[in-house]
């Protein structure tokens, strides 16, 4: 039964946003692929463009569905997306020493980008019934922490460091906003900080102790593990205050900038744009931030409520994992920028947030 | 939702916004401080990695002889260098750029997984190799415009000449010697590289700073002439080695400067060092009897003598030439006659008259014992000690050319002052400096140095010396119909290793100039150990004669006179 009253609410705002950074997006990813002298690049603004299109009809379609029905739905979609992640394992496409990707007839597609959503989607329906004024309970917390560490150590084992930590950050961010019980809560932190080294001993892989470990010192090896980062400074540095010019970037231009499509486009437009450039690309994922906050401020039902908040967090992660790590204050691990990076899944599965925040926008005259 | 319940989540909600917002803020921070606080390091770290110094050096200036024929030219040419972090599969990639340009695989695949940035792969290929390789499209590999140096007359004139290395930079001869007109100037031009350091702009850095060219007081023509009839005068006696000099004895240009045995100057690298060396300027040596010369000037200039003033010669101390070996008897011969047959018992009976403090001073102004100045490295100064410190025997030998080392260039210099009326003239090689363009830098003229005889001394020596090549004399070999032959033999044993001096071991020479009244070229020869024949009438004054009139021949000089003087 269609209400007038949805089109009436329709987040015209939010579209604009997400409009706006995308095509900032596609600006910034000619400007990294024009280099031009990588050939096979020529083709993936075109490529990414296709993308952002397929991302508004799934942002569309994850509109139109009363988001209520993802209550009843959600455990359902986060199976399906587990299963994904068990075929991944399986037939996963091997790039690079790790299986991330199913190709499913013509398109590739990155199913642990997917199952950021469904684990935002599983957590808020179960913390919308379980959530009360006093807190989580240990018991509580139970299955949210299976629910959670499922995906997570199929993640891990792809391995996907970037991705697995984005998981466990955006459930935390849930479940802290759902809040957990005093007593719970520090018995949780301090569990946290003694199985830590554990965690460094027994579950990272070599080439991810080396990013930490570079890190927090890139100049161990300028040539290794810290070029990334070095050179990331460097081209941001070099952009300084009103930047060098749209395709003037020379760290760009003159290869030295690494992914410099993917994860590390930032960089490239840090260089063009400046410091003006970095400062509003900031201030329009703040305001994206905001706007959902916003969203989940008015929505009336907690399930609304916690998955906007969820969504949010997600892309708040994301923003700031990446620009925190092209700037060298984080470690180098592969979480794409929302909607600028290139790359289908990653763009799809923004998109398909943003929906789920319209859905709910739209909706927020629906009273239970 | 109870209401207390809902207004507690709003919070929340404004809370996780505070939080996320003051993240934001960090980040923001941080790119503030990368961008503008750091911004101009980082910009010049940036500058730093893809801006590369080149310095490409000019052309190296070109070598003429006096007739503007090219002795030694610069070409372009391509070397072939790698980065050797930016090559991927070194022992492929070495095995392939091995076969195309024929270097060692093995040691080529070392250089590349050197730890060096940079290392030669190649220098100096021909630019279809170059293209070869250019082609392959190799990363890492990077080519650079050089030059090579090229000797177009290969051994003529090679001892003196030269050559320059690798790097463009003289090495030996007058190469080395105008190294700093000659190389070109070095041109700091920045190339943008990428992270593959491959380089853009190349073609822009050809640069405009060419060395300037040499012109030479040799002419390639009588060298060849002199090196020929050297060559045919060693091979002839089986000897070691020989110098030729030609010089113009009015102005001290050097218009032959010959040594053999020759060596290749496109690839010198292949012949004994020892060959190397501008012997006739480096390297002194006892010269014997063309001493007799000076002794002459001295004793006429003195004062004391005439050309027939006779000396009582027992012939006791004629250790020296073939000819008069046997003849001990006591015999009375005027000055002519001891210069003429070379009498090393009348040359003392000279000196004595002279006494030493003359005969110091009159060779000490011919220039031995101190350098000539002539513009080649490495010139010795001889040895002539202060007539203070001669011993009694020294002062006799040393009128007969032994006790006294000279080198080639101060014998042929001094003998042209007498033949330049008495004049000393600095020798030299290098008679013009041209620019890129053909204009000229710098000329040198003719340096006189000092008077050393009177002009009525230097005629009666010269005519002294004439009667050398007259019938009878040492040099009769010397003669050339038609012209009035002024010179003096030598033949020199050489001292051994024990310090003694070794029977059949002489450098036989010959020193003289023609025409004699008016001498429009002085030549000495030297030929070191000649086998078959020992002494410098029989060996030296031949190849004399051959060089003289094949160059009188060369210049047009016709005869003066007649009839042979008997």
């Amino acid at each position: 039964m269609f209400d007038r009253r949805l089109v009436e609410y329709f987040d015209w705002g939010l579209l604009g946003l997400t409009i706006t950074l995308g095509s900032l997006g596609i600006v910034v990813l000619y400007s990294a692929i024009y280099a031009g002298v990588d050939d096979p690049f020529k083709a993936l603004c075109g490529k990414q463009l296709i993308w952002f299109c397929i991302g508004l009809t799934v942002m569309v379609i994850s509109f139109l569905v009363n988001y209520k029905e993802l209550d009843q739905w959600g455990l359902l979609i986060y199976f399906f997306s587990l299963l994904l992640l068990v075929g991944v394992l399986f037939f996963g496409k091997y790039v690079a020493g790790s299986r991330r990707w199913l190709i499913v007839g013509p398109i590739t597609i990155q199913p642990s980008e997917i199952v950021k959503i469904t684990v935002i989607i599983v957590l808020s329906s179960y913390y919308s019934k379980h959530a009360n004024i006093k807190g989580l309970t240990f018991k509580e917390l139970v299955t949210p922490a299976i629910l959670v560490f499922i995906p997570f150590l199929l993640v891990v084992r792809q391995p996907d460091l970037g991705t697995s930590l984005l998981i466990v950050l955006i459930a935390a961010s849930i479940t802290m906003f759902v809040k957990i019980e005093r007593r719970t809560l520090i018995y949780i932190i301090g569990a946290c900080t003694t199985t830590l080294p554990l965690v460094w001993w027994f579950f990272l892989k070599g080439y991810q102790k080396l990013r930490i470990l570079t890190f927090l010192n890139p100049d161990r090896d300028p040539l290794g593990a810290g070029y990334h980062i070095i050179q990331s400074k460097i081209a941001i540095g070099s952009g300084m205050i009103i930047g060098k010019g749209f395709l003037k970037g020379t760290q760009n231009a003159l290869s030295f900038l690494p992914e410099q499509h993917t994860d590390f486009i930032l960089s490239v437009l840090a260089e063009e744009w400046g410091f003006a450039g970095t400062g509003l690309i900031l201030l329009i994922y703040l305001l994206l931030i905001i706007w959902g906050l916003n969203i989940a401020h008015g929505c009336r039902d907690s399930f609304g409520t916690i998955l906007s908040v969820g969504v949010t967090a997600m892309i708040f992660w994301q923003v700031f994992i990446n620009v925190g790590m092209i700037m060298g204050l984080m470690p180098v691990v592969g979480v794409p920028l929302p909607l600028i990076s290139y790359g289908g899944s990653s763009v799809v599965t923004v998109m398909i947030g943003i929906g789920i925040l319209m859905n709910v926008s739209m909706r927020r005259f629906l009273v239970e | 939702m109870k209401r207390t319940e809902e207004k507690k989540i709003k919070i929340r909600i404004i809370i996780v916004g505070v939080i996320f917002t003051v993240f934001y803020l960090v980040i923001g921070a941080k790119a503030a401080y990368e961008q503008i606080y750091r911004g101009p390091t980082l910009s010049q770290k940036a500058a730093d990695q893809y801006e590369k110094m080149y310095y490409a050096s000019g052309k190296r200036g070109t070598i003429y002889d006096s007739k503007h024929k090219e002795m030694g030219v610069s070409i372009d040419s391509i070397s072939i260098g790698a980065y050797p972090k930016k090559i991927k599969d070194k022992k492929d990639d070495s095995k392939t750029i091995a076969k195309y340009l024929d270097v060692n695989e093995k040691r080529l695949l070392k250089k590349l997984n050197s730890k060096k940035s940079f290392v030669w792969i190649k220098r100096h290929v021909t630019p279809k190799k170059a293209k070869n390789i250019k082609d392959l499209n190799f990363e890492g590999v990077d080519f650079i415009k050089e030059h090579t140096r090229v000797y177009p007359k290969k051994t003529i004139a090679a001892q003196l000449i030269g050559f320059s290395g690798i790097d463009g930079k003289g090495l030996e001869g007058i190469e080395f010697y105008y190294d700093s007109y000659l190389e070109g100037e070095d041109a700091e031009q920045v190339v943008i590289k990428d992270a593959l350091g491959r380089g853009f702009d190349h073609e822009k850095r050809v640069s405009d700073y060419n060395g300037n060219n040499l012109i030479l007081t040799i002419d390639s023509t009588i060298q060849y002439i002199a090196e020929r009839a050297l060559e045919k005068t060693v091979n002839d006696f089986g000897a070691r080695s020989g110098m030729a000099i030609i010089m113009d004895p009015k102005t001290g240009a050097i218009l032959a400067h010959a040594h053999y045995p020759f060596f290749n100057l496109n690839s010198f690298g292949k012949y004994d060092r020892g060959l190397w060396r501008n012997r006739a300027i480096t390297d002194p040596f006892e010269p014997g009897s063309t001493m007799k010369t000076f002794l002459a000037a001295a004793a006429i200039e003195s004062g004391y003598c005439s050309p027939d003033s006779i000396f009582q010669c027992n012939g006791e101390h004629n250790i020296e030439e073939e000819l008069w070996e046997g003849a001990k008897e006591k015999q009375w011969k005027t000055l002519q006659q001891i210069i003429k047959f070379s009498d090393n018992n009348g040359a003392v009976k000279v000196a004595e008259m002279i006494g030493n403090k003359n005969l110091y001073n009159t060779l000490k102004d011919f220039g031995f014992g101190s350098k000539t100045g002539i513009d080649c490295p490495g010139e010795t100064s001889g040895s002539l000690k202060s007539y203070l410190r001669w011993s009694k025997v020294e002062a006799g030998t040393i009128s007969y050319g032994y006790g006294i080392s000279v080198s080639a260039i101060q014998l042929i210099t001094a003998v042209s002052a007498i033949a330049n009326g008495g004049v000393l003239m600095k020798p030299y090689i290098v008679k013009a400096i041209t620019d890129e363009n053909g204009q000229f830098v710098s000329s040198f003229r003719p340096q006189r140095v000092r008077r050393v005889i009177s002009e009525t001394t230097a005629k009666t020596v010269r005519d002294i010396m004439a009667t050398v090549t007259t019938s009878g004399g040492t040099g009769v070999g010397a003669a050339i119909e038609g012209f009035k032959v002024s010179g003096k033999t030598g033949t020199a044993r050489k001292i051994n290793k024990k310090g003694e001096y070794e029977k059949g071991k002489c450098i036989a020479s010959f020193i003289g100039f023609a025409p004699g009244d008016n001498p429009e070229l002085a030549v000495l020869v030297t030929v070191d150990e000649p086998q078959i024949k020992h002494s410098g009438g029989a060996v030296a004054a031949p190849a004399f004669k051959k060089i003289v009139s094949e160059t009188f021949n060369y210049l047009t000089i016709t005869p003066q006179i007649a009839a042979v003087r008997k």
